[in-house]
């Protein structure tokens, strides 16, 4: 945690902060989401509750808060109250691992008479040397609660919805470790962090001895480049994972009314809301970091650009501040532009079958991952042989 | 108490009572639902002994993939039946008495009769602290141990194959009956 309390104070309240950075989020991507479906459907969405609409989520907060709590009949009551919340702990935990910006260096001041610092504070929750094996590891905890609901609710919709949920959740749990297993070879490490400075200046590589440099530097050294195959298969398991169209066959309201949250209502659907969109910013963040650089800039190294801040006159200290600022909305730019595609595909994609959902994960994209980690493997032996 | 020591204890506790709830409730979902619980315990005590890589695997393969099948099987069976055959008899008593109490006396004949058990340990922490932990883990298991690591492997796909065997004798689901 830190070697002061100055250092455990700043690194717990820096924990609350990236909670409350998840589900602050939350209302605002489902006012998007709304308003986003409208925006496609021809639609105005609502467009009534302040400007722009944007009101509607504190009139949704208040009606969530203040809607009567119940269990049904049937319930077993101990796990239907238990299950939304244990929805939020494995999004939550993964989210926090996830790093979003440069370090930010406070240097040694002076503070109630002694002096303290300097400082290095990390802008992510916590950091985990094996951080992909942690990230998977808790978020795979995430069908438990499905499970806990379906089973609790004591009803057959949110019985077969949870069953059918975990099960699709397992099928492309295989698919999303296999397509990273690509990204950990080319860069040698489970290290979110590092994987990020590996990926910052432009695209530069070792083939056969010689160092291969793109002739525009602007295009930046990203996985992209490196693991297309790997990205489409990640990001199409994200959406299996996050239980999202197309592949929302958990909720499927013409057959199951809403899936395993059929019995819930007020502030515990909200619980399995925020899960829900939870997993869409680890699948965000995720893709953006293995495949985008995480929080870097194309054709600007993070050292480049502390010298043209420098270049503005200020300190050193709050250069180094305003270029992981910089940085921090550089990632934020990516993590929306990933969070649109998520909405915007949610509302142009019909739902698959079930039969085409587990053909899709056991037939076509288990084998395409496995091929994506030999081909990697035997290319990069040979490459840097 | 220093935090190490609290932690560890907290953990032994925590996974311990997991385990027992295991084999001591008579609901078979709840069973299921606490195994999950100690083996996520389990994870917590390898992420205490720095073997990060081992704890992760730990959630991925057993609580993650393994335990929520185990659950959703459960859940499509008819658990009357089961929780009576489970919780009752005088036989089906003695004879988990009878195993508790033989794996009972085969962990502490194992422990008692070990006085290596503790250099072991020291030198295992070594290798871990000589480089990157995953990488040495990897390397030995592809070099030194790399029979059992394949044996095991063909284990597990003659189980799945056994499996689908099995299930396909009595009709399966898409076959003729």
């Amino acid at each position: 945690m830190g070697n002061d309390i100055f250092e455990i104070t700043v690194n717990s309240v820096k924990l609350i902060v990236v909670f409350l950075l998840m589900v602050q989020a939350v209302p605002i991507l489902v006012w998007l989401e709304r308003r986003g479906s409208a925006f496609i459907q021809n639609r105005f969405g609502p467009n009534r509750v302040g400007p722009l609409g944007l009101l509607q989520l504190l009139a949704d907060a208040v009606k969530f808060i203040t809607k009567e709590d119940f269990a049904p009949d049937r319930a077993i009551r101990k796990l239907f109250y238990a299950a939304p919340v244990f929805a939020l702990i494995p999004a939550t935990l993964a989210y926090a691992a996830i790093p979003m910006s440069l370090p930010f260096i406070v240097p040694a001041f002076e503070m109630f008479g002694s002096t303290w610092g300097p400082y290095k504070f990390l802008v992510q929750g916590y950091e985990i040397g094996v951080g992909i094996v942690f990230i998977l590891g808790v978020s795979s905890l995430a069908a438990y609660t499905i499970l806990m609901a379906g089973w609790g609710s004591g009803s057959k919709f949110s019985l077969l919805g949870a069953l059918r949920a975990s099960a699709q959740v397992i099928s492309y749990e295989l698919a999303l470790g296999l397509s990273i297993v690509g990204v950990i070879l080319l860069y040698g490490t489970f290290s979110l962090s590092e994987m990020i400075q590996a990926q910052q200046g432009p695209l530069q590589f070792v083939a056969f001895g010689h160092t291969v440099t793109s002739a525009v530097s602007w295009i930046p050294n990203w996985g992209i480049f490196y693991q297309p195959i790997g990205f489409v298969l990640f990001f199409a398991a994200a959406f299996a994972e996050s239980n999202r169209l197309p592949f929302d066959l958990a909720e499927g309201e013409a057959e199951l009314v809403a899936g395993f949250h059929t019995e819930y209502g007020g502030f515990k659907m909200l619980m399995f809301f925020i899960g829900e969109y939870g997993h869409m910013m680890i699948a965000s963040g995720l893709a953006t970091t293995f495949f985008f650089g995480g929080y870097g800039i194309p054709g600007i190294t993070p050292a480049e650009l502390q010298q043209v801040i420098l270049g503005w006159g200020f300190s050193e200290a709050a250069a180094g501040g305003l270029n992981s600022l910089i940085h921090f909305l550089s990632y934020n730019v990516k993590f929306a532009i990933f969070l649109w595609i998520f909405i915007q595909v949610r509302w142009t994609l019909p739902r698959f079958r079930y039969d085409q959902l587990m053909d899709l994960g056991w037939k076509t994209m288990l084998p395409w991952a496995l091929a994506n980690t030999v081909v990697t493997a035997v290319a990069i032996y040979v490459v840097t042989l | 108490m220093t935090a190490d020591a609290f932690l560890f204890w907290f953990l032994a506790i925590t996974t311990l009572a997991g385990g027992i709830t295991v084999v001591s409730i008579a609901n078979p979902i709840y069973a299921a639902l606490s195994l999950a619980f100690t083996m996520v315990s389990v994870a917590a005590v390898f992420v205490t002994l720095e073997a990060y890589f081992v704890a992760g695997v730990q959630l991925i393969v057993y609580a993650g993939a393994v335990m929520v099948l185990f659950v959703m099987v459960l859940m499509l069976f008819d658990l009357k039946h089961e929780i009576e055959a489970f919780a009752r008899g005088k036989v089906s008593g003695a004879i988990k008495l009878l195993t508790a109490g033989v794996l009972g006396g085969l962990l502490i004949g194992a422990i008692s009769y070990s006085p290596e058990g503790s250099k072991v340990a020291a030198g295992a922490n070594q290798v871990a602290v000589a480089g990157d932990a995953t990488k040495n883990l990897g390397y030995r298991l592809f070099t030194q141990h790399i029979f059992a690591f394949e044996a095991l492997g063909v284990l597990l796909l003659i189980i799945a194959v056994g499996a689908v065997a099995l299930s396909r004798s009595k009709g399966g689901t898409h076959g003729q009956r």
